[in-house]
């Protein structure tokens, strides 16, 4: 690969400027709406992107994923409501900085470090490409269970203002995540009966429920989103906010950076996806803050981790496909039937018969990041006034609409119904102080967890040494009880140092 | 002085639906192999000891006379529960309906109904905001992705139009 077959690859897809812009805006609709995934947009589009070239195609797709992937975490931060599993952990501090009056920050913030944190790990895969492809081939079950756990710590992290309320939470969504077929017999459990239970509870209607129902039905308590002594300051925002936004960015840069590495390891494991991205990089952002009791008041750190690391995720998901021809995620085997059908065959030889398709993928999602940050950034100052407009009007609209979308990911009328019992457990969890967003990483997380476990167990034979055999998994799991070890460490050198100072006079 | 009595059985809903549910799963795993419930089992058994855990902490705590089995935060502020209980019954309703009425109509009605409820009264807006709601998911599911939302009257009646315009 030379600096001039990269150069021409640039220039071939800022000629598609209009593909990416069209893929860009339809990837931010369906992005903003909870549940709409991009995978489900692209099957519903599969006759447009089979009847085009395949450059247009691919430039399309990518620049939807990509776009879906940044827009979750509008309606995450304006009204707590994720627009994808990836963009949940954002509720957790990018919500309490727009009841402060600071959503247009949040927003830019949010912006910035998907569009970075998309594009430096795309060019780090461009760059890198031959050395990352093998690095799935590292990550197996064992390791992806030591990955989940790193995950899973975020319960206590949330559980921490009360922990017994957080962990119940967090096993509460365990358990329900355990509901489905097994995963070696196939045999159903926890079903009730319900066909639409087999492949487990829905993630959308969880989502959809969890968050956007049980928000809607406690924010009629309130006039609008944003506080009542902050309305003053929302309703004063200007472009100065953006900038504003725009200069904690460049503040915070290395955050984005390494944030962002973690979502690009974590999505070049096949299976593994950006919600487990965003709950990791948020659990390290607050591990190695100086500051980690900040977290869930409203920080441009707890926006940026998972911002960040869930749009590092895009770039990973497809190097498995490309470099092995093994999907990384649903989103990527939508994206190899196309290319497939355009007779492109992935794997290794993809590199030597036709390397402009290869790295074209890449370059096309650099481009995708580049357009985005134009289109986007813009429109922070206008999306930032949703917190100003009267829940009265919001309410029936987050209430119907997101019920729509709960139907949209598998097309099952039951999913709705679902989303409504859990945005009633939501509302309940909510007025009773019961982190629903640990409810939500239980579900999330749990299926995974026991994917991999039960997988690792039945290559070893039930032996439960093999969780400590390799020595990848060996090297995170020390990375994970030191990552447990941390906060106590500090927690107890702060006490012990607050009880050597002097008293106050 | 005092001291304020707090609803702290408000505290026991979430514990009292997680145990329903963790003993739900054991009987019904109860049959099948150690693989298939393992993880189940170990999880429901931890969450059955927290909740046993929480039980005896709000116990404690209205011993002690901090508080009693009310509900209260859950239904608070009164003049809400009614306005929630509605939103909640159209929306079951909208669910029930749509198969019916197609996306478009019981989403038009479902909103307007649900703007009511919650204390809109001006004309314009029961009137526009449903229609702009329902024209804008109608446009991006129906004409656009053509996803397969239940078609009622409205997308009957746009149905030539629509194969006009994709011609």
């Amino acid at each position: 690969m030379t600096w001039q077959f990269l150069l021409d690859q640039f220039a071939a897809q800022f000629a598609l400027w209009w593909v990416v812009w069209l893929g860009i805006l339809l990837g931010i609709v369906v992005g903003i709406l909870p549940g709409f995934s991009p995978q489900n947009t692209l099957i519903m589009l599969l006759p447009l992107t089979l009847a085009v070239p395949v450059e247009q195609a691919l430039a399309f797709m990518v620049a939807l994923y990509c776009a879906n992937h940044l827009a979750g975490g509008v309606p995450a931060i304006l009204m707590r409501i994720p627009g994808s599993g990836g963009a949940a952990a954002t509720t957790l501090d990018g919500y309490p900085m727009a009841r402060k009056g600071q959503a247009q920050q949040a927003i830019v913030l949010s912006f910035t470090a998907s569009v970075f944190g998309g594009l430096i790990t795309t060019l780090a895969t461009i760059a890198l490409l031959p050395w990352l492809s093998k690095l799935g081939l590292y990550l197996r079950s064992v390791e992806m269970v030591i990955i989940m756990l790193f995950g899973l710590t975020l319960i206590a992290v949330i559980a921490a203002k009360d922990t017994l309320k957080g962990l119940i939470s967090g096993f509460f969504g365990l358990l329900i995540g355990v509901v489905g077929t097994d995963h070696v017999y196939s045999e159903p459990r926890a079903t009730m009966g319900f066909l639409e239970l087999y492949d487990g509870v829905p993630l959308v209607a969880a989502l959809i429920g969890l968050f956007a129902v049980s928000e809607a039905l406690v924010m009629i308590e309130e006039k609008m989103i944003v506080e009542d002594d902050a309305r003053e300051r929302a309703m004063q925002a200007s472009w100065a906010d953006t900038i504003e936004g725009l200069r904690i960015t460049v503040q915070k840069w290395w955050h984005i950076v390494w944030t962002a590495f973690i979502g690009l390891f974590i999505g070049i494991v096949p299976g593994a996806g950006a919600s487990i991205a965003a709950f990791v990089a948020y659990q390290q952002s607050r591990m190695w803050s100086k500051h980690p009791e900040l977290y869930g008041t409203g920080i441009p750190e707890g926006v940026i981790a998972p911002e960040s690391a869930n749009n590092g995720v895009t770039s990973g998901t497809l190097v498995p496909m490309m470099a092995l021809g093994v999907p990384g995620g649903s989103t990527a085997a939508v994206m190899m039937i196309v290319l497939q059908y355009h007779g492109m065959v992935m794997g290794p030889r993809l590199f030597s018969t036709n390397p402009g398709l290869a790295y074209g993928v890449f370059v096309s999602m650099a481009v995708a990041y580049i357009f985005m940050i134009i289109t986007i950034l813009p429109l922070a100052r206008f999306m930032a006034r949703i917190v100003l407009i009267e829940t009265k009007y919001l309410v029936p609209i987050i209430l119907l609409v997101t019920i729509v979308a709960a139907f949209s990911e598998r097309q099952y009328a039951f999913d709705m119904g679902l989303a409504l019992v859990f945005g009633v457990i939501g509302y309940i969890a909510h007025k009773t102080n019961y982190h629903v967003t640990a409810m939500l990483v239980g579900v999330i997380l749990g299926p995974l967890f026991e994917q991999y476990l039960v997988r690792a167990l039945r290559i070893s034979e039930g032996d439960l040494t093999v969780l400590f055999t390799s020595p990848v998994g060996n090297a995170l799991w020390a990375l994970l009880v030191f990552s447990l070890l941390v906060p106590l460490a500090r927690s107890w050198w702060q006490h012990r140092a607050s009880r050597s100072s002097p008293p106050q006079p | 002085m005092q001291k304020e009595s707090r609803a702290l059985g408000a505290d026991l809903v979430i514990p009292a639906l997680a145990l329903a549910f963790a003993v739900y799963f054991f009987f019904s795993t109860a049959d099948l192999v150690w693989e298939a419930k393992a993880n189940g089992v170990i999880i429901g058994t931890a969450l059955v000891i927290l909740i046993a855990f929480q039980v005896g902490r709000v116990a404690l705590r209205i011993m002690r006379g901090e508080g009693g089995l009310g509900l209260d935060p859950i239904w608070q502020p009164r003049e809400m529960a009614w306005k929630r209980v509605g939103l909640v019954a159209i929306t079951a309703l909208f669910i029930a309906a749509m198969p019916w009425l197609g996306l478009t109509l019981a989403l038009w009605l479902g909103m307007a109904a649900q703007l009511w409820i919650i204390g809109v009264r001006r004309k314009k807006i029961l009137f526009w905001l449903p229609t702009a709601t329902a024209a804008s998911v109608y446009a991006l599911f129906i004409a656009v992705l053509d996803s397969g939302f239940p078609h009622g009257p409205v997308e009957d009646l746009l149905a030539p139009l629509l194969a006009m315009v994709s011609r």
